[in-house]
C-alpha cells in the first residue's frame, strides 16, 4: 500500500512538472531538416571525393545520435550537480585550447582548430568546449556573487572573467567568430545580472562606434594601397563582392549567386546548381544560401521561425527558471544559438564580412551539434524543475 | 527564486535580449527578401554564366558567287574531334582509335587524351566521313563537332581577288578581308550546364543558340571570262618565259570588274604551300612567310611600275581637253627632241617625220607626246594628272592598293614633265591606269573599278546592293570622242594592229616599258584594248613582266588580248559590224 501511494505520488508530482515538448520538437526538426539537407549540399562532391554519396550525412547522423543521447543524459540530471564542475570546466577550457598546438592538434581548412581524441577517431573543437564551460561557469558566478553583481566592481570582475578564455581562443587558434561568439554569450549573462541598462547601451553604441571607425579607417587605408591593405581585403569584399569575386570576395559572391538564384520559390530541394563545387563549404558555413537556393525564400522563412520560435522557448524557460542558477544557465544557451544563428545568416547573406560560423543544428560538424545538443539537455533539465502551477 | 519581487527585472531582461534577437532575425529577413527578390535577377544571370560552359557553333561563311551565280567559294562540311578528360571510360581504346583514324601519332593523341581539361581539341577540319566513322565508334568522352571549311571549287582561278580563310574562317586577303563583315555570319552557341569542374550534368540538358549564316556574296566577275583570261594568261607566260603575267578586264561604263588575272596564281585550298621547287628546309620561318606573301600578292593593285606608252593615252585626253592641239597639229619627230639641256630619243631612231597628231599616237611618237606635255606647261599637266585621279587610290574593294609614286610638283622641271607625258619616271597600278583610261574614253566619268556588286541570303534575296562613287567630267564628252577615235586607228592601222579583231571596232594602245634600273635588259610589254570602239562595253589590259626575246607590247600583249577579245566578245553580245 505504502509503496503504491508512494508511485502514486510520484506520478502526480511528476504531472505538476513540465517538459517542455516544443521546444523538443523544434530542435529535432531542425535536425532532421540539417541531415536533409546536409545531405543535398554534400552528396554531389562526396560521391566525387569518397565515391559514397552519404559520406557526410553519415557522419552526421552519428554525431546527431551521440549528441542525442548526450542530451537526454544531461536533461535527465538535476542541472545543480554540475555547478560543483564550474571552474574545473573553466580550466579545463583554458586547457584544452593550448593543446590544438601540440600533435594532438588536427589542422583543417588552413586552421588549426580541432584537437583529436585518442580512441574515438572523434575531432573536437576546444572552441566548443569553452562556449558550453563558460555558460556554467558564468551562470554559478552570477549566483555566488550575488547582490554584488549589482556593483560596478561586480560588473568589472564579469566582464573579466570571460575574457582569458576569449583572447585565448583568438590569438591561439586564429577564430575570431568563436572568440566573438564567447564574448558575446558573456555580456548577454552580465546585461540579465545586472540590473542596469545605462551601461549596456553605451557599451553598444560605443561598440558601433568602434567598428565603425575601424570600417571608415579600413576602407581609406585600402584606397591609398598601405600596408594595413593585405588584413582589409576582408572587409572590402564585404562592401563591395563583385570586385574580390576571385579573392575574399569568393564564397560570399557564390553564397549571393546561390540565394540570388533561389528567389521566392527556389528551384526545388536537391536541384541547387552552387553546390556542385562552386561554393566552398556548400554542407558546412553556408549550408543556408543553398537552403535559400534549393527552398527559397520561404524555406528561408520557415528557419528562420524555427530559431525564433526556439528563442522563444528558451526564454520562457529561462522567465520560469526555479531559480537564478537555471535561468542563467538557459539564458547562456539561448545567447549562444541566437548569436550564432544570426551571425551565420549575416554572413550568408554579407550583412557582415565573411568569418567562419556554422548554422546552429543544421550545418555539417559534429562537436558543434553534440555540445549544442548538450546545451538543450541542460535547458531541458532546467525545464523539468518548472512546476506546472508555476506557470 | 525568478518569481520574487526584486528579481523581476531579470525576466524583463531576458524578454529584452529575446526580441532584441527575434528583431535582428526579422532583418535579416528582410535582407533576404530583398537578396531574393529584388537582386534575384541579377545574381541568377551572373549564376547561370558561371554555370554554363560554351560551345561555338560556327556560322555558315556566306558563299561567293560570279555574275552568273557560279559558286567560286563555298563551305563544305568537316568535323573537329575533341575529348571531355573526364568522361572518357577507356582511354586505351581512345588513344587507338584516334590515332588510326586520323592519322595523328599515338604520343600527341595520348598526351591530350591524358591532359585534365574539360575539353580538349585532337584535331579539325577533319573529313566528314571520317568524323562520322569516329562517331559511329561510339566512344564515352569522344566528341565530333561539325564545323565548315571553306572550299574553293575551282582552286586556283583568280586566286589573288577571291583570298582565302584562316582557321578561324575569317578571311586573310582578297575579298574574303574586305566583305567579311557581310560574309562571316555570327556564330552560336551550344549551352552546357556543368558544375565547377567543368563536368556536364547530364540531367540538365543543353541551350543551343542557333548560328545566323553569313550573306553570300555575288560579284561582278565572270567565272568563263576569269578561266580564259587566266588560261591566256598562262599560255602567254609559257611562251615568253615570262616571270608574271596579268590582265583585267572591266566594264568600262561602271567599273565592273570582269576578271582580274595574275598568273602565277595559288591553289586557294593549299594556301600555305609553297611554290614548287622551293628547298623549304633552308628557309627560316621569316623568310617562309615573306616567300608566301610574294605569293598571295596581287600585282593588279598591290604593284607599281611605269606604265610607258599607254600613258599617252591621258596626256592626249589632257592636250585635247584643253585644246592645245587637235588631231589635225602636225608634229615633226627628227628621232629625237631637246628639252631643256636634254636629248630624249624616239623609239624610231630614225624618225618619224612630219605627221597630224592621230598618226603620232598610231606610231607611238614620244617627241609628239612631249611637245604636248610641254604646250600644256607643268601647273596644267599637274593640274591634269590630279583631274584624273591618278594621284589617289582607285579605291578598288580589294586590299592592300597601291599608292601612285610621283614627282613632288616643286620637284619637276620640264625634263621631268617630258618623261611623264610618254609614261616614264612616275609608278602607277594596273587597276589605275586602267580606270583613269575608261573615264577617259567612256565619256568622261571617272568610275570606282570593283568586284562586289551585292549580298543576297541563302534564298537568293538580295539583301543589300552596293554602289561606287563616280566622278563626272573628268574629260568632256567631244574629248573623250576624239580619244575613242584615235586609240580605234592605232588599232585599225597603227602599232596595235596586232590588237585588232576583222569585223570588230577595237580601240588600244601598246607599251613597251623598261623596268628599273635602266639597261638591266628587264621590259614589261603591254596593251590596254578596248571595244567596240564607239562605245566601248569591255576594256582590257595585259602586263606581261620581263618576257624573254621579243618584248614589244604590240607583238607580245596585242595579240594576248586580240585572243581574248575573239571569245569573249560574241560571249558578251557584241557583234559584230559589217565594215
Amino acid at each position: 500500500m505504502a509503496t503504491q501511494r508512494i508511485s502514486k505520488r510520484r506520478k502526480k508530482e511528476e504531472s505538476e512538472y513540465f517538459f517542455d515538448y516544443s521546444l523538443l520538437f523544434i530542435v529535432l526538426f531542425l535536425l532532421g531538416f540539417g541531415l536533409v539537407m546536409i545531405y543535398s549540399a554534400s552528396s554531389y562532391e562526396a560521391s566525387q571525393d569518397f565515391q559514397d554519396a552519404a559520406y557526410y550525412l553519415k557522419k552526421q547522423l552519428v554525431a546527431v545520435i551521440i549528441g542525442l543521447v548526450l542530451m537526454i543524459f544531461v536533461a535527465n540530471i538535476p542541472y545543480h550537480f554540475w555547478e560543483r564542475f564550474a571552474l574545473l570546466g573553466y580550466i579545463v577550457s583554458m586547457a584544452l585550447v593550448p593543446l590544438v598546438l601540440t600533435p594532438l592538434g588536427v589542422e583543417s581548412h588552413g586552421a588549426r582548430r580541432w584537437i583529436k581524441i585518442p580512441g574515438l577517431g572523434l575531432n573536437l573543437q576546444p572552441a566548443e568546449v569553452a562556449k558550453l564551460c563558460m555558460i556554467l561557469f558564468l551562470a554559478v558566478l552570477v549566483c555566488k556573487m550575488g547582490k554584488s553583481v549589482r556593483t560596478l566592481k561586480g560588473f568589472i570582475i564579469m566582464i573579466l572573467v570571460p575574457m582569458p578564455v576569449v583572447l585565448e581562443v583568438y590569438l591561439i587558434t586564429r577564430n575570431l567568430s568563436s572568440a566573438i561568439i564567447i564574448l558575446g554569450i558573456s555580456v548577454l549573462m552580465v546585461f540579465v545580472a545586472s540590473p542596469d541598462y545605462k551601461k549596456f547601451i553605451i557599451m553598444g553604441v560605443g561598440g558601433v562606434a568602434l567598428v565603425a571607425v575601424a570600417v571608415f579607417v579600413i576602407v581609406s587605408a585600402y584606397s591609398s594601397g598601405s600596408e594595413l591593405a593585405f588584413r582589409s581585403e576582408r572587409i572590402v569584399a564585404w562592401l563591395d563582392p563583385e570586385s574580390q569575386a576571385q579573392g575574399k570576395g569568393f564564397q560570399t559572391i557564390q553564397a549571393l549567386y546561390a540565394i540570388g538564384s533561389g528567389g521566392i520559390w527556389g528551384k526545388g530541394l536537391g536541384q541547387s546548381m552552387q553546390k556542385l563545387s562552386f561554393l566552398p563549404e556548400a554542407q558546412n558555413d553556408m549550408i543556408f544560401s543553398i537552403i535559400c537556393e534549393e527552398l527559397g525564400l520561404f524555406g528561408a522563412v520557415a528557419i528562420i521561425l524555427m530559431f525564433i520560435m526556439l528563442l522563444w522557448r528558451m526564454m520562457v524557460i529561462a522567465n520560469n527558471a526555479t531559480d537564478l542558477f537555471g535561468a542563467m544557465l538557459v539564458v547562456g544557451v539561448m545567447g549562444h544559438i541566437a548569436i550564432q544563428s544570426i551571425l551565420n545568416i549575416a554572413v550568408v547573406t554579407n550583412t557582415i564580412p565573411n568569418t567562419g560560423i556554422s548554422l546552429p543544428f543544421i550545418s555539417y560538424g559534429g562537436s558543434s551539434v553534440m555540445f549544442l545538443l548538450i546545451e538543450i539537455g541542460l535547458v531541458l533539465s532546467v525545464a523539468r524543475r518548472i512546476q506546472l502551477k508555476e506557470l | 527564486m525568478l518569481t520574487d519581487n526584486n528579481k523581476i527585472f531579470h525576466r524583463k531582461k531576458i524578454l529584452v535580449i529575446f526580441f532584441l534577437c527575434a528583431g535582428i532575425l526579422v532583418l535579416l529577413f528582410g535582407r533576404l527578401i530583398y537578396l531574393c527578390v529584388w537582386r534575384s535577377e541579377h545574381y541568377s544571370r551572373l549564376a547561370t554564366e558561371l554555370h554554363e560552359r560554351e560551345r561555338s557553333i560556327k556560322a555558315a561563311r556566306g558563299r561567293i558567287l560570279d555574275q552568273n551565280g557560279a559558286v567560286l567559294a563555298d563551305n563544305k562540311t568537316v568535323c573537329t574531334v575533341s575529348v571531355v578528360h573526364n568522361q572518357i571510360e577507356e582511354p586505351e581504346k581512345v588513344i587507338e582509335i584516334l590515332c588510326k583514324e586520323l592519322e595523328l601519332s599515338e604520343e600527341y593523341v595520348k598526351q591530350r587524351v591524358e591532359k585534365y581539361s574539360s575539353m580538349e581539341r585532337i584535331r579539325s577540319n577533319v573529313e566528314k566521313e571520317v568524323g562520322d566513322r569516329i562517331r559511329e565508334y561510339d566512344l564515352a568522352g569522344v566528341k565530333v563537332d561539325e564545323d565548315y571549311k571553306r572550299y574553293y571549287p575551282y582552286g586556283e582561278l583568280a586566286s589573288k581577288v577571291l583570298g582565302f580563310t584562316g582557321g578561324d574562317n575569317q578571311g586573310i586577303i582578297g575579298l574574303e578581308v574586305i566583305y567579311e563583315e557581310y560574309l562571316q555570319g555570327k556564330p552560336g552557341t551550344i549551352l552546357t550546364i556543368t558544375d565547377a569542374k567543368g563536368i556536364e550534368v547530364e540531367a540538365a540538358g543543353e541551350r543551343r543558340i542557333e548560328p545566323v549564316n553569313g550573306s553570300d556574296l555575288c560579284i561582278s566577275m565572270d567565272m568563263n571570262i576569269q578561266s580564259y583570261a587566266t588560261q591566256l594568261a598562262i599560255q602567254a607566260r609559257a611562251a615568253k618565259q615570262a616571270d608574271s603575267v596579268s590582265i583585267l578586264v572591266m566594264n568600262p561604263k561602271n567599273g565592273e570588274l570582269y576578271a582580274m588575272v595574275n598568273v602565277p596564281e595559288f591553289d586557294l585550298n593549299d594556301p600555305y604551300r609553297l611554290p614548287e621547287g622551293t628547298d623549304e628546309a633552308a628557309l627560316t620561318a621569316q623568310q617562309k612567310q615573306d616567300l608566301l606573301n610574294t605569293t598571295w600578292r596581287n600585282g593588279c593593285i598591290n604593284d607599281t611600275y611605269e606604265p610607258g606608252s599607254t600613258f599617252k593615252i591621258i596626256t592626249a585626253a589632257a592636250g585635247l581637253e584643253e585644246k592645245v592641239i587637235t588631231t589635225a597639229s602636225t608634229f615633226s619627230c627628227p628621232g629625237f627632241i631637246v628639252v631643256d639641256d636634254r636629248k630624249i630619243r624616239c623609239h624610231k631612231i630614225a624618225g618619224h617625220g612630219t605627221q597630224d597628231f592621230t598618226h603620232c599616237m598610231m606610231n607611238s611618237c614620244n617627241p609628239a607626246l612631249i611637245t604636248v606635255g610641254l604646250r600644256l606647261g607643268l601647273d596644267k599637266y599637274y593640274q591634269y594628272f590630279e583631274r584624273f585621279g591618278l594621284k589617289t587610290k582607285t579605291g578598288i574593294d580589294l586590299p592592300g592598293e597601291a599608292g601612285t609614286i610621283m614627282h613632288r610638283k616643286d620637284d619637276m622641271g620640264n625634263v621631268e614633265l617630258a618623261t611623264v607625258a610618254f609614261g616614264q619616271s612616275f609608278q602607277i597600278t594596273p587597276i589605275q591606269l586602267i580606270t583613269t583610261a575608261s573615264s577617259i574614253i567612256n565619256g568622261g566619268n571617272r568610275i570606282t573599278p570593283h568586284f562586289g556588286v551585292k549580298t543576297l541570303d541563302a534564298d537568293g534575296n538580295v539583301l543589300e546592293t552596293f554602289s561606287y562613287p563616280v566622278t563626272q567630267n573628268v574629260v568632256s564628252e567631244e574629248t573623250s570622242a576624239t580619244m575613242r577615235e584615235i586609240l580605234e586607228m592605232v588599232v585599225a592601222e597603227g602599232s596595235g594592229k596586232n590588237g585588232g579583231i576583222a569585223g570588230f571596232r577595237i580601240g588600244g594602245k601598246t607599251a613597251t616599258s623598261q623596268t628599273l634600273p635602266r639597261g638591266s635588259g628587264r621590259y614589261i610589254a603591254s596593251f590596254i584594248g578596248f571595244a567596240p570602239a564607239d562605245d566601248p562595253q569591255v576594256i582590257a589590259l595585259a602586263i606581261i613582266n620581263n618576257p624573254q626575246g621579243t618584248y614589244y607590247g604590240g607583238q607580245v600583249a596585242a595579240p594576248v588580248i586580240r585572243q581574248l577579245f575573239e571569245n569573249i566578245l560574241p560571249y558578251l553580245g557584241i557583234v559584230e559590224y559589217n565594215q
